[in-house]
């Protein structure tokens, strides 16, 4: 569960402070699929960057099943987002001296204590087949097309099955065919998985797919609704 | 296509200065360290080599001496008169042995007499007299100074009166030092120092008398003031060799082999280390430019797509380069006059001295353009590039794979970089001139920008290779590595990872670095032995066999004698010829005739080794067996001077008349004296048994420290009246100071050359952190610790510094070789312990440097650097 109070965040650039934003209150259930939505500048990345602990807020909190995150140490904070949360970006954000396999495997060798190495091989070329990546194991980032680098992301996402998947824009670098397909394998692996998903995006028929939608503007929730999900291919 | 104005480029390139002050900062740091380096190394050693000149020729107190025992003839005194026609000058001195007596008793002494011109005498240096008191004060026809031995044997004071010749002298003070003690007479007696014209008054100078002279030369000084280079000595030396054929002369550089060696290899070590100052400094240019331009791809790749030609945005960033090298450039000029005023603030308590600094304009204008120039040449090649860099950059960074053939490829690849190659020949032919200029010659240009260039492409491949082999290894064990260790080897691998580059830079700087620490550590040890403080500063002349016990009882026992004395035998000798050719006919070069009449041959105290400080230099020296069987077959060793002057090399007969007794000896080596010892008196040396039963007398020389030298003259006046002791401590304090002077310096540059070049390296390092900062963020945010991410980081940096150390130390030790065998005739030992020393050092510098740098972003919030996206 993500629940998140009174979150502000401002900007000092030069002599100027931007309020990105200006005070939000939302609580998404386990297991939901959350859609935040908004024009660009309205805070929806600040706000998905926070809920992963990316940055400090201002002043606020956000608790992931029952830890508020928004104050604590640095490495406190990597440990608890690397067991807790999957991060799937606009830009991929893949370690380019890593393989496709070395990618995936990354998160279980940062944050995996079972010392069970050989299991978590396992599991990431199992991911990797999911996504429909197996002829793609050693392959270095930069060898692969874009929908592919981002196939790559989701499958890194999920390795550790974490309760929370926080994805932002994950198709916005992408063209309509790859975009469609890598939102299903997404929307795939949330579902068999179960994991909680929260997504950022301007991009109304995506927020379709959603069980609920928050729409931000100008750095406040303007709107907060649950709705029927369009149907998928899952 | 419409041309991009130069205010235009001026102000998207400024734009970019401002927008990226931190990186930039780096550039012209790098750049402004690069150009102080030469500027404070190459100003301050130039003004330092300049005193240290002046204060070697002070050693003879003159530029070149003229030994003759002739009196000169009208032809030859109209040609030392045209000689120095031009600006310099000349002064007689006149040195003989005669009797002097207290006006109050009649004992007379034999005393040592030299009579100089006291309004030249001396040209360089100074004479110390006490009460102290200028020569030209001191000296006029009715008084003498003398030394404070004669006070003592005579039993007189300062204003009492000797006879000398058929005059009276007022003694108006003592002589503490003479600055040519060591390269004047060692004759016996205490000293007698008047002006010319009294010793004309005093009748000795009559026919027949066995009076020396000696001219001292002094040359022009050079526009600049300081003393004249060692080419216009050496010319003066081989026009006086011409004009005076049977005297002996002698330049500057000779009066003390210790101290020139070490003039010698202080300027050589200078030089290196100002063309090191100026190769570091490019080193951080380059390695910053490339840095920068690489980040400024998409830039770049954005202009293209918006229709600029790459002569239009190379217009932009070529100012940017002018700007950052005229900034850097200016910078490094004004550390340079930092460096140059502070270092002889930090000096001046070590060197008791305070040299005349000035800033000298060219040195600051060489220091500027060589910064402007690096930076232009070294940032051509990545500027070049850009031609290169398509549009489609913006859209996705491909990475281009082929299947042809190695060979296909790299003839495709040199064909593409022609302009680059044509930019490294630039690069080389300027660094040629630059280095000429530092350097001050052509040749040494020459060698220094190819020996760089080949050392450059060697360490590109060596660099290459083991990157290849690395990858070759990660590619066999990669899944099997633990993961930090793999992310670390990988990040070698990273797009855009200058890490060749970086293993070439950094391979360089350690070889420059280091090579320049074993040298200066070799000169620094050999001239520290050379000043070691228990080398012989009194000599005793005329020691009798039944008073060699006594006196070295007495040395023993005296306070201030240090370490045992040295003590030979001579035997007073005639030449009489050599492979039969009678000494009346032999060809000899510099050498009075008369020489021949009276040499000293001494055996060496043990019966198969040269005497102490001697070094055999061609030959070999005798067995024990040889020495045993030398009634028989008698050997000879003779010293290099007096060989070359006598034409003799090993295998020639030599016959000797001693007494009645004549013995001819084979010779079998030629030796290097060590002026510091007291076997450098005798130039003949022959095995013990050739010299039985002959008369001997014996020479003496011991360390005393300088406030006791008194003392011990009065000790040994006391017990041993007819031995001469000269006392040279106060001259040979002098070349010890100076010595000293030139190690300190050494030092201290040779300590600031390896920080500049530390800290380049480091900048060079540090400029790389950018590439990982997006890293860093998606570490964090797969939730990577920074220990953990340190971990990766520090293993990358320590495969870098490992590689880079391994390979820069091998040439550092070829090239340290060469310079201090080949350049400036030092010994090279290989020390292990240091080298391992510089491994670690190099590792852990390049860690903790990579550690410095990245310790910013490390504390960065992911999403600071993901909003930027």
């Amino acid at each position: 569960m993500i629940v998140v109070e009174s979150l502000r965040k401002s900007l000092r650039t030069g002599t100027t402070t931007v309020e990105i934003l200006k005070g939000i209150d939302f609580t998404i259930d386990k297991g939901e699929f959350a859609a935040i939505m908004g024009a660009s500048g309205s805070g929806k990345s600040t706000l998905l960057g926070l809920l992963a602990g990316l940055d400090n807020p201002t002043s606020g909190n956000v608790h992931l099943n029952g830890t508020a995150i928004s104050y604590l140490p640095e490495d406190k904070l990597a440990k608890l987002r690397g067991r807790t949360i999957g991060f799937v970006f606009q830009s991929y954000q893949l370690i380019p001296t890593l393989t496709a396999l070395e990618n995936v495997l990354l998160p279980y060798e940062l944050n995996d204590e079972s010392g069970d190495r050989k299991a978590g091989l396992e599991r990431a070329r199992q991911l990797l087949v999911s996504v429909g990546l197996e002829s793609r194991l050693d392959h270095y980032p930069v060898q692969l097309s874009g929908g592919e680098q981002q196939r790559v992301a989701l499958a890194r996402a999920f390795i550790l099955r974490p309760p929370i998947v926080l994805a932002d824009e994950p198709t916005g670098n992408l063209d309509t065919s790859n975009g469609k397909h890598v939102l299903d394998l997404l929307l795939q692996l949330n579902h068999a998985e179960g994991t909680t998903l929260v997504l950022v995006t301007h991009d109304p028929a995506l927020a379709d797919y959603a069980t609920r939608v928050i729409t931000l503007r100008d750095g406040l929730v303007i709107s907060d609704h649950r709705q029927s999900p369009v149907a998928t291919q899952l | 296509m419409p041309s991009l104005s130069y205010s235009t480029a001026a102000r998207i390139a400024a734009r970019e200065l401002r927008s990226s002050r931190g990186k930039f900062t780096f550039v012209l740091l790098s750049v402004a360290i690069g150009v102080a380096a030469l500027t404070g190394v190459r100003g301050f050693s130039s003004s330092f080599r300049a005193m240290l000149l002046l204060r070697a020729r002070s050693i003879m107190a003159a530029d070149v001496s003229a030994r003759t025992t002739q009196q000169l003839t009208p032809q030859e005194q109209a040609g030392l008169d045209k000689l120095v026609a031009g600006g310099g000058d000349e002064t007689p001195i006149t040195e003989l042995l005669s009797m002097a007596s207290s006006t109050t008793s009649l004992d007379p002494l034999l005393v040592s007499v030299k009579s100089v011109d006291p309004a030249k005498y001396p040209f360089y240096g100074a004479v110390v007299l006490a009460p102290a008191m200028p020569v030209a004060q001191a000296l006029t026809p009715a008084t003498v100074a003398v030394g404070d031995d004669l006070l003592l044997r005579l039993h007189l004071k300062i204003g009492d009166s000797i006879k000398l010749g058929t005059r009276t002298y007022r003694i108006v003070a003592t002589v503490v030092d003479e600055p040519d003690r060591l390269s004047g007479s060692f004759a016996a007696g205490p000293r007698v120092l008047l002006s010319q014209t009294a010793l004309v008054d005093s009748g000795l100078l009559a026919a027949g008398s066995h009076a020396a002279r000696r001219y001292l030369f002094k040359l022009p000084a050079t526009k600049q003031g300081s003393a004249s280079s060692d080419d216009v000595v050496a010319a003066l030396k081989t026009q006086l060799e011409t004009l005076l054929p049977e005297a002996q002369i002698t330049d500057y550089r000779e009066a003390n082999p210790a101290l020139t060696k070490g003039l010698d290899g202080a300027t050589g070590l200078l030089t290196l280390m100002s063309l090191v100052a100026l190769v570091l400094g490019a080193v951080g240019v380059a390695m910053a430019m490339r840095a920068h331009l690489q980040q400024r791809l998409d830039s770049i790749a954005i202009m293209k797509s918006l229709g600029a030609g790459s002569g239009q945005i190379m217009k932009i960033y070529l100012l940017q380069t002018l700007l950052l090298g005229l900034g850097g450039g200016l910078l490094g000029v004004v550390l340079g006059i930092g460096v140059q005023l502070s270092f002889p603030l930090f000096l001046a308590k070590l060197l008791h001295i305070t040299p005349d600094f000035r800033l000298d304009p060219r040195v600051f204008a060489t220091g500027l353009g060589a910064g402007l120039l690096t930076t232009l040449l070294f940032t051509l090649p990545p500027l070049l590039d850009i031609r290169n860099v398509r549009p489609i950059l913006i859209l996705r960074r491909a990475v281009e794979t082929s299947d042809d053939p190695f060979t296909a490829r790299l003839a495709r690849k040199l064909r593409g970089s022609l302009a680059q190659l044509s930019a490294i020949v630039l690069i080389l032919a300027c660094l040629t001139l630059i280095a000429s200029r530092v350097s001050d010659s052509r040749q040494v240009g020459g060698y220094f920008a190819a020996g760089l260039a080949l050392v450059l492409l060697v360490l590109l491949a060596m660099s290459w290779l083991t990157l290849y082999l690395l990858r070759v290894f990660l590619g066999r064990t990669r899944l099997h590595l633990p993961s930090a260790v793999r992310h670390g080897l990988s990040n070698l691998y990273r797009p855009g990872n200058p890490s060749a580059a970086l293993l070439a830079a950094l391979g360089l700087g350690v070889m420059q670095i280091v090579a320049v620490y074993i040298a200066q550590r070799a000169v620094v040890q050999e001239m520290q032995i050379s000043t070691a403080a228990n080398l012989p500063n009194i000599f005793l002349l005329d020691i009798a066999t039944d008073e060699v016990e006594g006196v070295r009882s007495l040395l023993a026992h005296q306070s201030g004698v240090q370490g045992t004395p040295e003590i030979l035998p001579i035997v007073g000798s005639r030449l009489l010829s050599i492979d039969g050719v009678p000494a009346s006919q032999l060809k000899l070069q510099h050498l009075p005739r008369r020489v021949l009449q009276s040499i000293n041959i001494t055996w060496p105290a043990t019966a198969d080794a040269p005497p102490l400080g001697d070094k055999v230099v061609e030959g070999e020296w005798w067995t024990a067996q040889q020495s045993a069987d030398s009634v028989q077959h008698p050997l000879v060793a003779i010293a290099r001077q007096a060989a070359d002057h006598l034409h003799v090399h090993p295998g020639q007969q030599m016959t000797f008349a001693a007494q009645d007794t004549q013995f001819t000896a084979t010779v079998a080596a030629i030796y290097e004296p060590d002026s510091r010892h007291a076997s450098s008196r005798a130039e003949f040396v022959v095995p013990q048994p050739v010299l039985a039963g002959l008369p001997v007398v014996w020479y003496g020389g011991v360390h005393c420290d300088t406030a006791a030298t008194s003392l011990l003259q009065r000790a040994l006046y006391e017990h041993y009246p007819t031995i001469t002791v000269i006392n040279v401590a106060a001259t040979l304090e002098t070349v010890r100071q100076v010595i000293l002077q030139i190690t300190y310096v050494i030092q201290f540059l040779a300590a600031f050359s390896i920080f500049a070049g530390i800290v380049i390296l480091a900048s060079s390092i540090a400029g790389t952190r950018y590439r990982r900062i997006r890293e860093v963020v998606v570490l964090k945010t797969l939730g990577a610790t920074r220990v953990r991410i340190a971990t990766i980081f520090s293993i990358e940096f320590a495969v870098l510094g490992l590689v880079a150390g391994a390979v820069g130390l091998v040439f550092a030790n070829l090239l340290a070789r060469l310079i201090l065998i080949h350049a400036l005739h030092f010994e090279y030992h290989f020390q292990p312990w240091l080298n391992l020393g510089a491994w670690a050092a190099t590792a852990a510098l390049t860690v903790a440097t990579g550690w410095l740098a990245s310790h910013r972003i490390l504390g960065q919030k992911p999403l600071e650097v993901l909003r930027e996206e």
